[in-house]
């Protein structure tokens, strides 16, 4: 398709609850009248939409970004997905918005994990009206000590966690949580990982490789420059078991 | 043939994947049993049904849920209702970790020891300027205990009973209502400052002295402090080469002599000690390297549960450093 480049007037739709005009992201608020982060609200069709801060949210940024269909990246709504490295919750809001909505009315679940407990503060009072998110506070490489909250494999799996080993981290998710045939996107920060000396873009294409190798099909590597540098979202395919 | 668990059932499953036996968790679980549970499966050990089943099959190795060895399974996977109870606690351990981290020293040391930076800096400005305003109109009054001064200005009913106070002349040039209102209000607010950071230094030493007694009792409390903040905790203190102690704090020059070549630094926050400030230029460097390595120790001890360092082992590196000192009288000779 790669309908990207195609000019559309007037506001998209990429899902029921996301919308795209021209180019900025609007999510519908699944808790109406009450910003997240700071992010204006504003009015489609009668109903309250959240912007996405696309320098706030990776995910945003790589859908800004994206050469096909930015619908593609984002989850199924009312699924189960992982989250891993959920931060402040700017992303997890947006995500939960299309995911749940209000109410939880799509009967989606999000389990998002982070290490840190300033992070999971947020998102714990987020939690509180937010029905379908659950925060963990844990390590996202060890899954024994979560990993029974995501009994069954899920379609949608996102990482972004801004430590040395992300692949590795993200390979071992995948092969644990992610079922065949499943989206998982991993948001890589070139400044984590050891410098070789060779340049991001040696280190971005030996990602690319090592993904390659661990036998996911990797659909698309969306450049974030401009909104979050020297960052890559790399967005694949679980291809086998 | 394997044990499988999670945290509301056990089976018993052999190596072709057929379940032998399986236990669910019966009757109504209440949220704090689920979390109990789940805290349970996080240390690693097995839940009530497992431990049922471990009975019967002796022969099982337990595996939790999702394990690589496992084998594809009919597992009794929670129920829906089940996942919702499972959120819930989930939601439970999450807000319980997050109050968790107050009782974390390292978090708490980092304001303190960045708050009394702030605080004094604050202060010391409004303390100078103080000094100077009020010295405009009484010029002959020496200032040599300013905070005896910040409290006379404070407390002075009038210029003129300052001017007693202060045994000096009353001032020709008389600052009208208002300006003495402002000054004496500074005054107060300078005074009121030091009364803050003197209590704040206070929690900062008591906090430490138990955090990292014997790193306190080798450096001082306040030097402990600022080295287990800029480390990052505790633990990480612990774990660092001590030569990265020694330059903790000088990370500009530190990265300056990697980056051009220019000498690299000889010590960072630790130079605030008296062994290392107080000794001649020439072997501040050697006992810097000593002290770091003698830190590291001393943390590796608060921070694994060792016995902290007694004065006795303090009076050592003391006269360790004494040593180096006395070793050392003479500058070196410039020649090369």
């Amino acid at each position: 398709m790669g309908g990207g480049r195609q000019r559309r007037r007037g506001p998209r739709d990429l899902s029921p609850t996301v919308i795209l005009d021209r180019r900025t992201l609007w999510t519908q608020n699944a808790v109406p009248g009450q910003a997240v982060y700071g992010e204006s609200l504003r009015k489609f069709s009668g109903r309250e939409h959240r912007r996405w801060d696309p320098t706030r949210s990776k995910l945003g940024a790589a859908m800004l970004r994206t050469r096909d269909d930015p619908a593609d990246l984002l989850p199924e709504p009312g699924t189960s997905l992982l989250y891993l490295g959920a931060g402040h919750g700017t992303s997890i809001s947006h995500l939960h918005d299309h995911l749940c909505g209000q109410g939880n009315r799509f009967g989606g679940r999000l389990v998002a994990v982070d290490l840190a407990p300033r992070c999971l503060r947020e998102l714990t009072h987020m939690a509180a009206s937010r029905p379908g998110l659950v925060p963990v506070l844990g390590d996202a490489r060890q899954h024994s000590a979560w990993g029974i909250l995501v009994p069954r494999k899920v379609d949608w799996l996102f990482q972004d966690v801004a430590q040395a080993g992300q692949v590795d981290m993200f390979v071992a998710a995948c092969r644990r949580f992610l079922n065949v045939g499943g989206q998982g996107l991993l948001s890589l920060k070139a400044a984590s990982e050891r410098w070789t000396g060779e340049g991001e873009a040696a280190l971005f294409a030996g990602v690319e490789e090592q993904l390659v190798a661990a036998g996911f099909e990797v659909v698309e590597s969306i450049e974030l420059t401009g909104y979050e540098d020297n960052h890559r979202l790399y967005h694949v395919t679980m291809k086998e078991a | 043939m394997w044990l499988w668990y999670d945290w509301q059932a056990a089976a018993v499953v052999n190596e072709e994947g057929h379940l032998l036996d399986v236990l669910v968790c019966g009757g109504h679980l209440t949220e704090h049993a689920a979390v109990e549970r789940l805290r349970t499966v996080a240390r690693g050990e097995l839940i009530p049904e497992a431990l049922t089943l471990l009975e019967r099959f002796p022969d099982a190795t337990p595996r939790v849920h999702g394990d690589a060895d496992l084998p594809d399974a009919a597992y009794p996977l929670p129920s829906s209702e089940a996942m919702t109870l499972a959120d819930r606690a989930a939601l439970r351990l999450a807000v319980e970790g997050v109050q968790q981290a107050a009782s974390d020293p390292d978090r708490r040391l980092e304001h303190l020891v960045r708050g009394g930076d702030e605080l004094r800096a604050s202060h010391l400005t409004m303390e100078a300027r103080l000094v100077e305003w009020a010295g405009l109109f009484y010029p002959l009054v020496r200032v040599t205990d300013r905070r005896a001064f910040v409290r006379a200005v404070a407390n002075a009913e009038s210029p003129a009973a300052l001017a007693v106070d202060l045994e000096a002349d009353v001032p020709e040039i008389l600052p009208d209502e208002g300006e003495w209102r402002s000054l004496q209000e500074w005054a107060a607010d300078t005074d009121r400052a030091q009364g803050r950071l003197d209590r704040l230094e206070h929690a900062l030493r008591t906090l430490t002295l138990s955090h990292l007694p014997s790193v306190s009792a080798l450096v001082g409390p306040l030097l402990a402090a600022r080295l287990c903040v800029e480390a990052h905790g505790r633990q990480r203190l612990a774990r660092l080469p001590s030569g990265t102690v020694q330059v903790l704090g000088a990370e500009k020059a530190f990265f300056q002599h990697l980056k051009t070549g220019s000498s690299p630094p000889k010590h960072g926050h630790i130079f605030m000690h008296p062994w290392i400030s107080r000794s001649p230029r020439w072997v501040r460097g050697k006992i810097a390297r000593m002290l770091a390595g003698k830190i590291s120790i001393a943390a590796r001890l608060d921070a694994f549960g060792g016995e902290p360092w007694s004065e006795d082992d303090v009076a050592k590196v003391d006269a360790q450093v004494e040593a180096l000192r006395a070793a050392n009288q003479q500058p070196p000779s410039r020649r090369r």
